[in-house]
């Protein structure tokens, strides 16, 4: 009987500990990203930015490019399909051989409507990596992101959500789009 | 003290400079038309409708104007139509362009509803029901798409009453399309709906417009169902020789990322029809890519072209040419300048740029005006007139521009004209830290001849429709009197 408070301080103490953790794995930890320089070669669209996110809240590494494409989208009906996401979300940076693994899904990144789809990748040098590819837009405008990791795709599609969540990242997105 | 005043006056002289500069490249309601060897002729205003393609058809004895036009505005989903008192989708206007001086407006056949590229008619052309293979002779026969969804073919040998023939539905999105009157095959931009592209190729053979028989699909290895990977960049437009050049320019891009694809003609027909890589690989010839800068609107072939200085060249004196034009999409210089480029496809499997073309932004304080500059497109009209020897290019608030091509290497603009903006004419806004900064100026889209030697320019920005004649110098390069 005794040891009951004993049973319960755990209890709680397990609880709590176990909340603080489930805290942690779904916070942005913006602090595990920094900023790169653009990888990619000058292509029809101006340079986005890049960001990189190591160590064990990223599942090792996981890289981000995100970038607006001003008039680049139907200005009625938006990211309409997989196909859409297919075509302009900058998946062919990285490689020109990219498999869907599931169908895309709605998502809604700085108030912006759009999709959301996972791939395959499959880079020059025969290695496999997971990417998330994601369009939305605003009005005529489109905004895409790529991540890619090594992790498995619902883990990329989390950690890169979260960044693209955050205060700056979403400031910095809607005033692209803004002509700043 | 003197400082001080030396110091004001510096400012205000400063502030009346600005501000005259900037008024200066603002265009205002009631000023007049900035034109050079050109002059206008006549004019209709479209019932203030954003113009795409004008197609002009000699038909009997009168000349006829087929003008398509983009989808609505936000301010102006649908426009009125004087002729029915009501508000119509914006369709396809049909204007008598017989007396170029008094234009006659006929008929509005409305378009799909949707606004801007949504929705409307943007795409028209024109043939025969005695040229077609199969055609009513008493026909005359109106190719349209209908906003994305559709294509439609009209009898409009009555152009005042248009009747319906054919629908060619169940498509995601339409555009340029090109149709052979000799033979009746047609090659519509389309969006089939399983295809991973927006705008890919259908192949029918329209010779008989009551009966659309569908060839096949075509388009480039990776946008073909079931394909992965990267999807090439999609189709603009097309233009065919017919069976006699046998072959056929394709357009890709827009403003970015494009390329010119020569195709066989016969071996796209008649070749194995299965959308597959190796199917859709086999009529092609060569591609020739651009730069991810600029995209081809319109690849205007030009065979045959006799070049003066080659004329003793044991080799090579004439050449075969076509000319790419990029369309610009964003308003106010906010993207690579789109423009006009001249291609030798002499030697097809190796062609090459030669040269290119753009109005000088400074000679109009074009990237201040509003709207978008650069170029559209080009007349499309293979009439003896002006074929191979002028090429008329619109360019938005720089209207439209004559070029001499005689020599392709060195093209060379004779004139050129840009209408007067009225209280039709629509804004066209950027934004500025967030907030929308708006301008009028007239917006060129379109430009087409016919065999008489008018020119004929649409706007998008709804100032509508302007004919035009060449004037001084400009008409010795045509030869005409």
């Amino acid at each position: 009987m005794r040891s009951l408070p004993v049973i319960v301080v755990a209890a709680l103490a397990i609880g709590a500990w176990s909340g603080v953790a489930a805290f942690e794995h779904g916070r942005p930890h913006v602090e595990a990203w920094r900023e790169i320089a653009w990888p990619f070669p000058r292509d029809g669209w101006p340079a986005g930015r890049a960001f990189r996110c190591s160590g064990e809240l990223c599942g090792d590494e996981v890289e981000l490019y995100v970038r607006p494409k001003i008039g680049f989208c139907n200005c009625d009906s938006g990211v309409a399909d997989d196909d859409e996401v297919d075509r302009v979300a900058d998946l062919d940076l990285m490689s020109q051989r990219f498999t869907p693994l599931e169908p895309g899904r709605v998502v809604r990144i700085a108030e912006m409507p759009g999709r959301l789809r996972s791939y395959e990748l499959r880079m020059s040098d025969g290695s496999q990596h997971t990417a998330v590819g994601i369009a939305v837009s605003r009005r005529c405008d489109l905004l895409v992101a790529v991540a890619q990791g090594k992790t498995s795709a619902p883990e990329v599609q989390r950690i890169a959500l979260e960044f693209l969540a955050t205060d700056a990242v979403t400031k910095w997105m809607v005033s692209s789009l803004d002509g700043r | 003290m003197i400082g001080h005043i030396k110091l004001a006056t510096s400012c205000c002289i400063y502030f009346i400079a600005c501000c005259t500069a900037a008024h200066a490249q603002q265009q205002v309601i009631g000023a007049p038309p900035e034109a050079s060897n050109m002059k206008l002729v006549g004019a209709n205003d479209l019932q203030a409708r954003s113009a795409y393609q004008p197609t002009i058809h000699h038909q009997g004895d009168r000349w006829i104007a087929y003008i398509g036009h983009h989808g609505g505005t936000d301010d102006i989903p649908a426009a009125p139509n004087p002729l029915t008192e009501k508000a119509e989708p914006n369709g396809t206007s049909i204007v008598d362009v017989t007396d170029p001086a008094h234009p006659k407006y006929l008929r509005h056949i409305p378009g799909q509803e949707g606004k801007y590229e949504a929705g409307g008619a943007q795409m028209v052309r024109i043939c025969d029901g005695k040229a077609l293979p199969k055609g009513d002779p008493n026909a005359v026969y109106m190719l349209r798409t209908f906003g994305g969804e559709a294509h439609e073919i009209w009898n409009v040998a009555d152009p005042a009453n248009p009747v319906l023939i054919t629908r060619i539905g169940g498509l995601k999105d339409t555009h340029k399309s090109w149709w052979e009157c000799d033979t009746g095959i047609a090659f519509l931009v389309s969006g089939a709906p399983d295809w991973r592209t927006r705008r890919m190729t259908q192949v029918y053979d329209l010779g008989d417009p009551t009966h659309p028989l569908k060839i096949r699909d075509f388009g480039l290895p990776g946008q073909e169902p079931g394909a992965t990977g990267a999807v090439p960049t999609e189709l603009h437009g097309p233009i065919s020789t017919g069976p006699e050049g046998n072959r056929v320019y394709f357009g890709y891009g827009t403003n970015k990322g494009g390329f010119l694809q020569i195709v066989d003609r016969d071996k796209l027909i008649n070749g194995p029809r299965e959308p597959t890589p190796d199917n859709l690989r086999l009529p092609e010839i060569s591609r020739m890519p651009m730069s991810a800068f600029n995209g081809a609107h319109t690849t205007f072939p030009m065979r045959g072209m006799p070049i003066a200085e080659f004329a003793h060249d044991k080799d090579g004196k004439t050449r075969d040419i076509v000319m790419i034009v990029d369309e610009a999409i964003l308003n106010e210089c906010s993207e690579p300048r789109q423009m006009v480029w001249f291609a030798d496809v002499t030697v097809e499997n190796r062609p090459m740029m030669i040269s290119s073309f753009t109005v000088p932004e400074a000679s109009g304080s074009f990237c201040q005006r509003g709207g978008r500059f650069g170029s559209h497109s080009s007349n499309e009209s293979m009439a003896p007139v002006f074929y191979k020897k002028m090429a008329f290019i619109a360019f938005f608030n720089a209207g439209v521009r004559a070029l001499d091509i005689r020599d392709p290497y060195h093209p060379r603009e004779v004139g050129y004209f840009i209408p007067s903006i009225t209280a039709a004419t629509d804004k066209r806004c950027v934004p500025v830290e967030g907030q929308d900064r708006c301008k009028v100026a007239i917006q060129t889209n379109n430009v087409e001849t016919d065999e008489r030697g008018y020119i004929y320019i649409v706007d998008r920005a709804n100032t509508g429709l302007h004919i035009l004649e060449l004037t001084g110098p400009a008409r010795a390069v045509a030869g005409l009197p």
